[in-house]
């Protein structure tokens, strides 16, 4: 005899990954309807549902039922278990789609998660990553989840045939500490990540070069690697992309990043990732602008003291 | 003249004489002497510290002392605990006075409610709220003998006063009450022994103190504090025993305890049904009822929009909650400049089920008492507050009609002004109770305030607050007051609040209210200048309230949004994201764009490049449906290229550590734009002036560097604490900064929201869809307590506990039997599954729990965070003999699924042997069940392993099975499987609130408790019975082997078989003739033996003999002794029928005293 709880209407495809976590987090069950209704190919795509059969795997006694066309969507979640996870992600959407939500999960599980994703690695929609592994990761650690905390890339894979694999461990914490971070400080290092799979390896070095021609004139410590992945590790479709991150005094971190396009230059690359750095920096806040879903989700969950967080501009998946 | 007055003093007959002449002589002490020596000895030993008395005198004692110490100190340290109580207004300290029935709770609880408030309480029920210090507050609370109201009371008490009959010693329930609270978390607990007058012998008095004293020591810690109460006077305890109890009590400390510090709960102190009159009467009283509650919150802060649990009844949805004046405030400030609390508050007492001053409020009337005999006419004698308002009541001759026409008058109910004018008794009553209101100083006054109201059948506040203007009838038992009144125990910031909805509502139909109303309401359009200016901006907002105000929102409702907007809307100019996202009914994309587009128009600084990219941006976020599920957004080249500008390269230059100084980069921080900087909650003061900010921010970096100096050169001891006073300085940081955070708020409607009411507010909560028994059957001596839930403890799920039957109780447990678990606020019926690790491999079924071990449960309940600590019980009713309290324990986990298995052993016979294959029949049905099993390992008896292979077309389940050897045809087989269970979904709520007999709350029951009942036998398995082991003698067949195989043996293995000796031998067949000497010897040989037989024969008869006497003195010893014993027994039946006896006069006793008063 359970209690009749309180179904939460959604409608619409958008967000669907944030109301998925928020739901699994507060044991809420949701319904989600009229998911691209119009659409010539209506209904879930192919990485939601993969996503879908994700979280069903992290999780205890998730109930998913999805309506015979697809638009609709029934959630009824369960308890998060973690534990040895692994997943072949489809080639429509990176890796970085399916870290995301399970970075928000992964703290709140009963086991340690050891997540094996296999997929694209690299994408211009998600996160690379390499962002999620130097930015997303010392986000989480603001909150205490630090021990045992790690992304491992263990072959990269571009788009579109992918092929890259990485390992994501997550520990589990019992509360998530509260945040007290107003104070963006000023920007004191500049790191960045230039890799190359199934290229030149040069390719990487005219990125940075490129990058730094920008960067040079603000401070001196910049140190941009070089990360070339051979043979087996590289995937199976060439591509690279920069990734940049800008710390501050107050270790608050800023990420911008841009990925090879068919007939680009790789200098042009670089200037692209650079001057969307820039543009980050001008933004302000102590939250990179993609992480304030997440830091705004920790400091939720946190305990029921006050946590401040000084953030940019709020953007719309905020 | 010396000689003369000597003379008449020696006398002796005037001594008042000599003294007016001259006075007495000093004492002057003497200066030598033993006296003075002994003195002198005394006083030394009383003054000065004797070093050498706690000096070590060696090395080894020294490093021993320092280790002692070390180990005190240790004992000290607890894990620091955040405590969410606030300091400065705490909710009152809940005492309970808990005992066997016969003690002395309600003397004690009277004799304590005297001592702080000089008042007798002639009934005390439900929980009496005094104020006890300048600090501190108690709500006294009497524990009755029920265990669901121990239960209850355990969870909630900070201090246990626990009564204990000095003349008869402890009772169960005192054990169970006190296993209750250790599952619980323990509270503090002070043991009182009363009835020690009983006991006229000093040495047996001692005795039995010391006795009391060491198991009450055994039970909370060794060194727990006992009081001894001597005996009653005038129905009270003697002063000065009640006076010192209470000084411990008021400087008790207590600990937080993590599952209170987690929860908010209140403890009932008055109930109030709200349900319609005239629901009720349709439906019989049988519908679900709306019931207020009133009570201090404890705990932490209760939110809105959680579920509350009443233990006893179940779960509940909060309809509302309200701020209320404290009926028992604290002195404050600027009433008490003094140390001491004075008298005038020592009389406040808040116990509204109680008759303090002849008032008792009940579920739905409020009684008054009036002593002696009472006339109208006698106004001589002076009158308590209720009498007083019940002869007004009487005065008022208007008509209900009357009432009503002159009720509409007030429209806006909080402003007092409108209705001073009129002069009649209700109305100068009235206007006085508002004053008194206002001033909030009488509690009492308060409380009488809402007794009329109650009184009349207007309890329904809420009714009153949505609808005012509506002239409602009334119940049918209407007594004819002439005047509406207010709801009037509502705090003054509610009433401010509502002015305040009115000062903001200035759209049209408000001005067109004031209108109509009398000219007193001038004050509406004063307050019109409060009305911030960019109300006017936001048009949106406008309509929204303009519809609210159409609509006939609850009030309280269309404050709250009024109150978000106001309190939003008085911050300077900045981007106010709380309001634009909660209270706003924009979508996202549309407050994130509607903003650019006013930042653009706003902020003239900003460059426009900055416009132009928001412009782009904005544009890409609407037209790109498809791709908005993705975290980075695309880049776009072209907003981009503003960054090829050498200018505006540099002008983020500041943002490095290379770039320019802090203020600089202050200033074009705030130029360069404004969405820079955005806090969590609220948006900080901006409007300061610039020269303001810079010396703000210049005293904020002296007092850092100045912070940093202390630290490095004044203490340099604070660098390098330990461990535990970094933790607990780190803790007191927080709860500062908590408090900082929202003391910025003042609005508390808005705080309200935000944190939820904080411990210590006396507060209302209005819960729907009670059950109607709670409030049929309501019994103010049951305590109701409200506990709030987690969100995450409204869910069910499989809880694994980790369980111990308690050692006292004398039956074991058993798997799939029903359990009462009282768990959080939860007291709740399952059946639990008991398990235990095996190997770490499964989790194996038991049975029956253990015997001293602990082992597993697993149950279907609440979800309930790890580490709660729980008890269970068997049933609850007092009727049950033995100790109650079945098993402890603590949470473990909680998950959506279980594993838990039994062991299954599925057994078979060989049907054909070859080899080391066997043909197995018997142990499945069906050549299915064999092809699930394939490959699945068998052993026999004997212990040959082997494996299934395949399922046998011609018997039906026989299978083909191969082992590591020959197995024989009498082996059993078997395979040994595990089946996993899982616990039945079974939760059954104790609802023992909702009975009449309170007591007597049964569930479900027992199997064999259920056959008594019934009548029924236990179902007697044939094959469960003990039978006689029938073993037939197995036989052998001789082993033969073929001579042809003999022949080819080697010898040593040849079976060595030989004939049996067919002719006699020698020894056989010769004969012995023997010679006269060997004749006799042999003769003489056998008679020895002949008479040591006898003699052996004749011994042991003897013996025989000898013990048969024995056993026959034995036998009478034992009788004697049997006697004995049965003249012991009666002499102690007939002293315990005695005492029952005395305690029922004493009942009897107390009975009459209670209908005198």
């Amino acid at each position: 005899m359970t209690l009749p709880s309180s179904l939460i209407q959604f409608s619409g495809h958008h967000y669907i990954r944030h109301r998925l976590v928020l739901s699994i987090l507060s044991g809420k069950p949701i319904r989600i309807d009229k998911i691209r209704p119009d659409d010539k190919n209506p209904g879930l795509r192919d990485y939601e549902i993969s996503l879908l059969r994700i979280l069903e795997k992290a999780t205890n006694g998730t109930v998913i039922e999805i309506s015979v066309t697809g638009t609709a969507l029934l959630l009824k979640p369960g308890i998060i278990s973690g534990g040895t996870l692994t997943h072949e992600c489809p080639l429509s959407r990176s890796v970085g789609y399916f870290l995301e939500p399970l970075v928000m999960l992964a703290p709140f599980a009963k086991k340690p998660f050891q997540l094996t994703l296999r997929g694209i690695t690299t994408d211009d929609h998600d996160l690379s990553v390499d962002l999620v592994r130097t930015v997303t990761l010392p986000h989480l650690q603001l909150f205490g989840i630090s021990d045992g905390l790690e992304l491992r890339i263990k072959k990269r894979g571009s788009p579109p045939a992918g092929g890259g694999e990485v390992q994501f461990l997550c520990p589990i914490v019992k509360q998530v500490t509260t945040l007290n971070f107003v104070e963006p400080g000023k920007i004191k290092r500049i790191r960045g990540i230039a890799h190359a799979v199934r290229v030149s390896p040069q390719f990487s070095n005219r990125m940075i070069e490129a990058s730094r021609s920008v960067l040079n004139r603000y401070i001196p410590d910049i140190y941009l690697y070089s990360d070339v992945y051979k043979g087996e590790d590289s995937g199976k479709s060439p591509g690279y992309a920069l990734s940049l991150l800008a710390e501050s005094t107050t270790s608050a971190i800023y990420c911008a990043e841009a990925t090879s396009q068919p007939g680009v230059a790789p200098e042009d690359v670089a200037l692209l990732a650079t001057r969307s750095l820039l543009t980050e920096i001008s933004k302000g806040g102590c939250v990179d602008e993609r992480h304030q879903t997440l830091v705004l989700l920790m400091m939720v969950l946190g305990s029921e003291d006050v946590g401040r967080c000084r953030m940019g501009e709020p953007t719309l998946r905020t | 003249m010396l000689a003369f007055h000597t003379a008449f003093t020696k006398s002796g007959n005037s001594v008042l004489f000599a003294m007016d002449d001259r006075p007495h002589k000093a004492h002057r002490p003497s200066q030598s002497g033993a006296k003075v020596e002994k003195k002198k000895g005394k006083e030394k030993q009383q003054n000065s510290f004797n070093e050498k008395a706690f000096a070590p005198k060696s090395g080894r004692r020294a490093e021993r002392q320092g280790r002692r110490n070390v180990e005190k100190d240790q004992t000290r340290l607890h894990v620091p605990l955040v405590n969410r109580t606030p300091d400065d207004e705490p909710p009152p300290v809940i005492v309970a006075i808990v005992g066997p029935p016969g003690v002395g709770k309600t003397t004690l609880l009277k004799s304590l409610v005297r001592r702080y408030t000089k008042q007798t309480l002639s009934e005390a029920k439900g929980p009496i709220t005094v104020v006890a210090g300048k600090k501190r507050r108690l709500t006294f609370i009497e524990c009755n003998n029920d265990l669901n109201s121990m239960i209850d009371i355990g969870k909630i008490v900070d201090l246990v006063l626990l009564m204990i009959d000095g003349s008869f010693g402890f009772e169960m329930e005192s054990f169970e009450f006190l296993n209750v609270l250790q599952s619980h978390g323990f509270p503090k607990v002070i043991g009182i022994l009363t009835h020690l007058d009983l006991i006229k012998k000093a040495a047996t008095l001692r005795d039995t103190k010391k006795a009391l004293k060491k198991r009450f020591w055994t039970e909370i810690y060794q060194g727990a504090k006992l009081f001894y109460l001597s005996g009653v006077l005038n129905g009270r305890y003697p002063d000065t025993e009640i006076l010192n109890l209470s000084r411990f009590v008021s400087v008790m400390k207590f600990r937080p305890l993590v599952f209170r510090n987690t929860h908010p709960y209140l403890l009932a102190d008055r109930l109030e049904d709200l349900t319609p009159r005239e629901l009720i009467r349709t439906s019989k009283g049988k519908c679900d009822r709306t019931v207020t509650v009133y009570g201090y919150i404890h705990g932490t802060n209760l939110r809105l929009g959680t579920k509350v649990h009443i233990p006893g009844v179940g779960d509940l949805d909060v309809k509302s909650i309200a701020k209320l004046g404290d009926p028992c405030p604290l002195p404050d400030m600027n009433s008490e400049k003094r140390r001491k609390l004075s008298e005038k508050k020592k009389l406040l007492v808040h116990a509204p089920m109680s008759d303090v001053g002849g008032v008792v409020y009940d579920k739905d009337a409020v009684y008054v008492n009036v002593p002696g005999s009472f006339t109208r006419a006698s106004r001589a004698v002076p009158q308590g507050e209720g009498e007083q308002m019940v002869m007004d009541l009487q005065d008022v001759n208007s008509t209900l009609e009357d009432g009503v026409a002159r009720s509409s008058i007030k429209l806006f109910g909080s402003s007092s002004k409108a209705l001073v004018v009129e002069d009649n008794t209700g109305r100068v009553e009235y206007e006085h109770e508002q004053q008194s209101d206002e001033e909030e100083d009488d509690g009492d006054g308060d409380d009488a305030d809402s007794i009329i109201s109650e009184d009349e059948g207007f309890s329904e506040d809420e009714e009153m607050e949505d609808d005012e203007s509506d002239p409602s009838p009334g119940t049918p038992a209407h007594t004819g007051r002439s005047q509406r009144r207010q709801p009037t125990r509502v705090l003054p910031s509610i009433g401010k609040s509502s002015k305040r909805d009115i000062e903001y509502a200035e759209s049209d139909s408000e001005f067109e209210y004031n209108e109509g109303d009398d000219n007193k309401r001038v004050r509406f359009d004063e307050t019109d200048d409060h009305i911030p200016s960019d109300e006017d901006e936001d048009d949106e907002d406008g309509d929204e309230q303009d519809a609210d105000n159409k609509e006939n929102l609850p009030k309280w409702k269309r404050n709250i949004s009024h109150l978000l907007e106001s309190s939003s809307s008085q911050r300077p100019r900045r981007r106010d994201w709380t309001k634009l996202i909660y209270s706003s009914d924009l979508t996202p994309v549309q407050i994130l764009s509607s903003n650019k587009e006013e930042d653009s128009r706003e902020s003239e600084n900003t460059s426009t490049e900055i416009d132009e990219f928001f412009h782009v941006k904005k544009s890409d976020s609407t037209n790109d449906d498809e791709m908005l599920d993705q975290t980075k957004d695309p880049l776009n080249p072209k907003a981009l290229q503003q960054w090829e500008d050498e200018e505006m390269l540099d002008s983020i230059r500041n943002l490095f550590i290379t770039g320019a100084s802090a203020e600089d980069a202050d200033e074009e921080g705030e130029g360069q734009g404004e969405g820079a900087s955005f806090e969590d909650l609220e948006p900080g003061p901006v409007d300061t002036t610039d020269e303001k900010a810079r010396a703000d921010a210049l005293a904020a970096k002296k007092a850092e560097l100045k912070r940093k100096f202390d630290e490095q050169y004044d203490e340099p001891s604070s660098s390098n604490v330990d461990f535990y006073t970094e933790k607990k300085d780190e803790m007191a940081r927080q709860l500062e900064l908590n408090r900082a955070e929202f003391a910025a708020i003042e609005d508390p409607e808005t705080r309200a929201l935000v944190e939820g009411y904080a411990p210590g507010a006396y507060v209302r909560i209005e819960l729907g869809d009670v059950p109607c028994e709670l409030v049929n059957h309501f019994d103010p001596t049951y305590p109701i307590i409200v506990g709030g839930l987690l969100p995450a403890e409204e869910r069910f799920g499989f809880v694994q506990v980790r369980i111990k039957r308690h050692r006292w109780y004398t039956r074991t447990l058993k798997t799939n039997d029903p359990l009462i678990f009282s768990l959080g606020w939860r007291r709740f019926q399952t059946v639990p599954i008991y398990s235990l690790d095996d190997h770490s491999i499964r989790m194996r079924m038991l049975k029956y729990t253990p015997e001293h071990m602990h082992c597993y449960g697993t149950f279907y309940g609440p979800v309930t965070l790890p580490n709660t600590g729980f008890c269970a019980f068997n049933t609850l009713t007092s009727d049950a003999p033995g100790f109650r309290v079945a098993a402890t324990g603590v949470v473990l986990d909680i998950d959506r699924s279980v594993k838990i298995v039994k062991k299954l052993k599925l057994t078979g016979v060989p049907l054909k042997i070859f080899k080391n294959t066997a043909f197995i029949k018997d142990m499945f049905s069906s050549a299915l069940e064999v092809a699930k099993f394939e490959g699945a390992n068998i052993r026999t008896v004997s212990g040959i392993r082997g494996q299934v292979k395949k399922a046998l077309p011609k018997p039906d389940g026989a299978f083909r099975a191969t082992f590591e050897d020959k197995v024989l045809m009498s082996d059993i087989v078997f395979l040994r499987a595990w089946y996993s269970i899982e616990p039945r979904k079974f939760y059954n709520p104790v609802t023992s609130l909702l009975l009449s007999d309170k007591n007597q709350w049964s569930g479900m029951r027992l199997t064999g408790q259920v056959r008594r009942d019934e009548g029924q036998k236990t179902p007697l398995n044939v094959n469960s019975t003990y039978k006689r082991i029938e073993r037939p003698e197995r036989r052998f067949n001789p082993l033969k082997i073929p001579a042809k195989l003999q022949s080819a043996l080697p010898y040593a293995s040849k079976p060595k078989l030989m004939k049996a000796q067919s002719r006699q031998t020698y020894m056989q067949k010769r004969a012995v003739v023997m010679e006269p000497e060997e004749k006799k010897a042999v003769a003489l040989m056998q008679q020895i033996r002949a008479l040591r037989k006898d003699q052996v024969a004749r011994r042991k008869e003897k013996k025989s003999e000898r013990r048969e006497a024995q056993r026959k003195k034995a036998e009478k010893e034992e009788a004697k002794q049997l006697e004995k014993d049965k003249e012991k027994r009666k002499e102690h039946m007939r002293a315990a029928g005695q005492k029952s006896k005395r305690e029922a006069e004493a009942e009897e006793g107390r009975g009459p005293k209670r209908r005198k008063t």
